[in-house]
Order: structure tokens, then sequence, then C-alpha cells
């Protein structure tokens, strides 16, 4: 079975060798090439050569389409993305500095014809032909109600969000979520298939759950009207969200959650069961201080709660790059041997 | 009288109504509560009693600590405006986004929260040097150093607090100025600030404020 038709059988609940396992190295392909991580994202030849060598050293079962934080807000007008030799990229330059800056702001129509797509687009082109018929390709979009974060800073998003004016905190929302619409469609297009929907104001670390109720959920129906959820992961940045993972089955229809490390694994998969695929999560920022051996009982904690019963796979947050390599290849030695289904 | 202002101020905090909160502050200087009162009777046990609640009840939510310290600095800034004479300060912390980061939203929350606890705070900004931090914490004479760091690159690179931390050694420093960070590498490690050579951290904004105002007694002590 390829990687692709594993992530199948699991999602359906069918027989498989073992279940899937993604692990998310976008950072670690700079240092593979030896390059510094402005020139290597400039480039989307070079993401997608150094997932596929990435892909040939660990034997993993997911690429990416290249991304990092900033890549929307660049697609938006952002014209400054702070890059770091060891770790990942910041906005530098925010698209909305004023409120008077909302009524101003638009989406392109044609995403994929902006300059900072052009890297994508080569990227994904080469994905898909070596792999596309093999891997599941993933791509990260971020939900209308989380993207203003990214364009005016988090503070000033939560200050907005929060306290109004609320015709322009709706006004800026609506044309994030036109934004999502079409990053959607190009980035399916481009052939992605397994689309992550970062929700974090779905979250509620952030809000309570009657905001969540009343001020997201909208947005997020709206996000998603007309999309088809096959391959739509739920997922809030690393925040917990096992409150919520009834209410975006029953009102979102998406079944597949990426669960944090802080959130209890145990009660997520209760509550998922067989009516949808769970993403058991490792912390791996512990994993750049823990040893061999500590990362291995970590996977097979992760994976002994979640995997009986199947509908599961193991997964990653960022594996920020100071990770030692010992521990990404514990990490998936561990997941393969006590991920095979004997 | 002040019990049931207090608790329908937090209880005003705690569902994030900013008016309902100001109508309660506004409803105590109606009655003839005077600003210092407020502050110290009010906005101080309010933020403490919030802090301990927020420690016992690991479902709070970003949205509250948020306005947990912009209500409090807003309310604290208008009634400071009104002492009669200005208040004892507790201390003094200078705070910022460590180098390379460019996040601000927890600094914002612990610097409403240390305010009104009536600690002086300098902002640094974001993608502050280690050396500015420390030129600037023996400028000012502040007890604490607070950075904040959002990206693990930069909670644990060697330019942060891992850099604050050899500074202050080489001039002899550490008994003088303390330590203390917070961000989301930190809440996924609990250890990692012991790694970064922080004396201390937080899980969120409104209770650093809490280990800021112990570290500076710790100092002064």
């Amino acid at each position: 079975m390829t990687p692709l038709d594993i992530l199948t059988a699991a999602s359906m609940g069918n027989p498989a060798p073992r279940i899937p396992v993604f692990c998310n190295l976008l950072d670690q392909g700079a240092a593979l090439l030896k390059l510094s991580p402005k020139a290597y994202f400039a480039n989307g030849q070079y993401v997608a050569e150094a997932q596929l060598q990435l892909l040939q050293r660990y034997g993993h079962d997911n690429v990416w389409s290249l991304h990092y934080v900033g890549k929307e807000a660049e697609l938006l007008g952002c014209q400054k993305i702070l890059f770091a030799d060891n770790g990942v990229p910041n906005v530098e330059d925010f698209v909305i500095k004023t409120l008077d800056d909302i009524p101003k702001f638009e989406v392109p129509d044609d995403i994929t014809l902006h300059p900072a797509w052009q890297s994508i687009a080569e990227c994904m082109a080469i994905l898909r032909k070596e792999v596309g018929h093999t891997h599941p390709i993933c791509a990260y979009l971020t939900a209308s109600t989380t993207l203003p974060a990214i364009l005016m800073g988090m503070d000033k998003w939560m200050e907005l969000f929060l306290l109004g004016p609320f015709d322009l905190r709706d006004e800026l929302i609506r044309k994030c979520s036109i934004f999502f619409q079409k990053h959607l469609v190009a980035l399916k297009a481009a052939g992605a298939n397994v689309l992550i929907y970062a929700s974090p104001f779905g979250s509620p670390y952030f809000l309570s759950l009657p905001q969540i109720r009343k001020d997201i959920l909208p947005w997020m129906i709206q996000d998603l009207q007309g999309v088809d959820r096959a391959g739509l992961v739920y997922y809030c940045g690393m925040a917990p969200f096992n409150a919520v993972i009834d209410l975006v089955f029953d009102e979102l229809a998406i079944s597949t959650h990426y669960i944090s490390p802080l959130a209890d694994l145990a009660e997520a998969k209760r509550l998922i069961n067989t009516r949808g695929l769970m993403c058991g999560v490792i912390d791996d920022i512990k994993m750049i201080h823990w040893s061999t051996s500590q990362t291995r009982d970590e996977v097979k904690r992760i994976i002994d709660i979640g995997k009986p019963g199947g509908h599961f796979l193991f997964g990653t947050g960022v594996m920020p790059l100071s990770i030692p390599e010992e521990n990404i290849r514990a990490m998936l030695a561990a997941a393969f041997e006590y991920g095979a289904w004997l | 009288m002040m019990e049931a202002y207090i608790q329908a101020y937090n209880e005003a905090v705690f569902e994030t109504d900013k008016n309902a909160a100001l109508a309660v502050v506004n409803s105590a200087l109606a009655a003839g509560i005077s600003p210092e009162n407020i502050v110290f009777q009010l906005i101080i046990p309010a933020v403490e009693s919030m802090m301990a609640r927020i420690e016992k009840d690991p479902d709070s939510n970003l949205a509250q600590h948020f306005m947990t310290a912009q209500i409090a600095a807003d309310v604290t800034e208008r009634m400071l405006a009104k002492f009669s004479s200005p208040p004892n300060i507790v201390g003094k912390v200078v705070i910022g986004a460590a180098y390379g980061d460019l996040h601000s939203l927890g600094k914002r929350i612990v610097m409403g929260c240390l305010k009104s606890l009536m600690v002086e705070v300098i902002d640094l900004g974001v993608n502050v040097t280690a050396e500015n931090f420390v030129q600037e914490a023996i400028a000012h004479q502040a007890q604490v150093i607070a950075i904040s760091a959002m990206m693990v690159h930069t909670a644990t690179s060697e330019l942060g607090s891992l850099k604050v931390r050899r500074l202050l050694q080489a001039q002899n420093l550490e008994d003088k100025i303390k330590i203390a960070v917070g961000g989301a590498p930190y809440r996924f490690d609990p250890t990692l600030y012991i790694k970064v050579g922080a004396d201390a951290w937080a899980p969120d904004g409104v209770t650093a404020a809490k280990m800021i105002v112990n570290l500076i007694n710790a100092v002064q002590a």
C-alpha cells in the first residue's frame, strides 16, 4: 500500500499494514540543502527537492506545500518577512497597520497570479509529479477569524475582536473568508489533498465556548461553504480543542482532528472514536532535550492511546530545527514499530 | 461592600465584558469610594483574585487573560490621574520580546496586569537584544528583566535569555536582577525556562505578573 492508501484505510477504518505517520519537516530542508531559510523558501524547487530527499531519508508518509507563517500575508500584500537561520520565519511588515487600512484592504482576484504564489506553484508542481499519486500532500490554510492576527498582529487583532469597532472587525473577517476560499481552491488545484484548516480562535484556549458559537462558528461555516470536506483537517495551532470536537463534527462536518499535545488524548479518542480520524501529536518541543528512549516512550504512549480501534494516525507539531536528528529517527522508528498492525 | 464590587467586577472581566466592568468601577466611584481605594481595594484585589482563579482553572482562556489586563490597566490609568499624590511603586521591570521575536500579545497582557499592581514597567518593544535588556535594566534600576518568546528558536537562542544570563553573570548582577520568561514554548516544556537561564516562568500573562512581583520581592528582601 502507498502512504496515500494507508491514510485512506485509516480514515475508513479499513485494514492496513500500519497507521499513517506524518512528520512535518519544513524548516529542516534549508539545513539539508545548506541554504539560508530566505534563499530556500524563495525557490519552490528547493523546498520540493529537500522534502523529497527527507522523505527518502526518513520514510514518513507526507510532504508539504511550500509554507511558513506569513506566506498568506505575503499573498495579501505583506512586504517583509523576518527570516531566522535557526527557526521559522516571522511576519515583520503588517498589512493592516491601522484600522483605517481595513476598508482599503483588498483580496486579489486571482491569487495564483501574485508573485508570492509562484514559489508555491513550483513546489507543488514537482511534488505532484513525483509523489502526488502515492503520498499525501499537505497544505495549510488559516481560518478567516485567525488570519487577521497575521495581517495586523495578534494583540491588535485580539483587541479589535473583543472590543470592536465590530463593523470593521466583521468587514476584515469577511474579506479573510473570501481569501480563504480562493486559497483553498488554488491549493487543491495545485495538488494538495490534505488541507489543514488552522483555526486557533476556534479553540477554547482562545475564547469561551459561547464566544466560539456566537462569533467564530458562523465564520467557519462561511469559510467552508461549498467545500468538499474530504481531506480537511481541524487544527487549532497546537492549542487544545477537545471541548469543540462535537461542535466540529456537528456544525462543520469535519471528521479529522489534529489533537494538541496539551490536550487529553484519551478523552479525544473517546469523543472521536470511529466516527472520524484522530491524529495523536507528539510534543516536539520537549524532543529538543529528550533522550532517544524518552522520545520512544512518548511515541508508544500516544500510539497505545490512539491506535486501538483504528481511525488513528501519528503526527508532529512544527518540529523545531533544534531537535537532534537521532530523536527524529527514534520517533519515526517507534511510530512505525508501535503503529504496525500485527 | 467592596467584596461585592470585586465579585461583580471579576465576573464582568471573566465574561470579557469591558462595559460591565467599567460600570462596576463607576458605581464604586458614585458611591463615594476614592480613586485610591478603587485601585488598592478593588482593582488590585480583583487582579489577584483573577490570578488565583486562572491558576486553578486550566480552562480559562486567552480572551479572559487579555481583558483582565486591558481593563485593569485602563481603570488604573484613569484612577491614577485622580490620585491626590503619586502612589508608591512595588518595583521596576523591563520587558520585551526576545531577539528575533515580533510577537507582542503576551507582553501586553503582562504589562497591563503589572501596571495595575503598581509595578513600573519599561517596555522595550519587540526584537530586543540581550545587551539592550541588560543596559535598560541597569539604567532603570529594575529588579526584573521579563522576556517574552513565542517561537522555539527565539526562546532557546544563544542570543536571547541565555545571553542575558551571561551578561548578568559577567557583571555580577544576578542577585540584583532576575530573569522571567514566558510564551508558548514554555507551555509545551515547563522545564525549558531552566535550560534558557531564566529564574522563573509562568504559563500565561496574568499569572506571569504575580511571578514577576514575587521576583521583585525576592530581590528586595
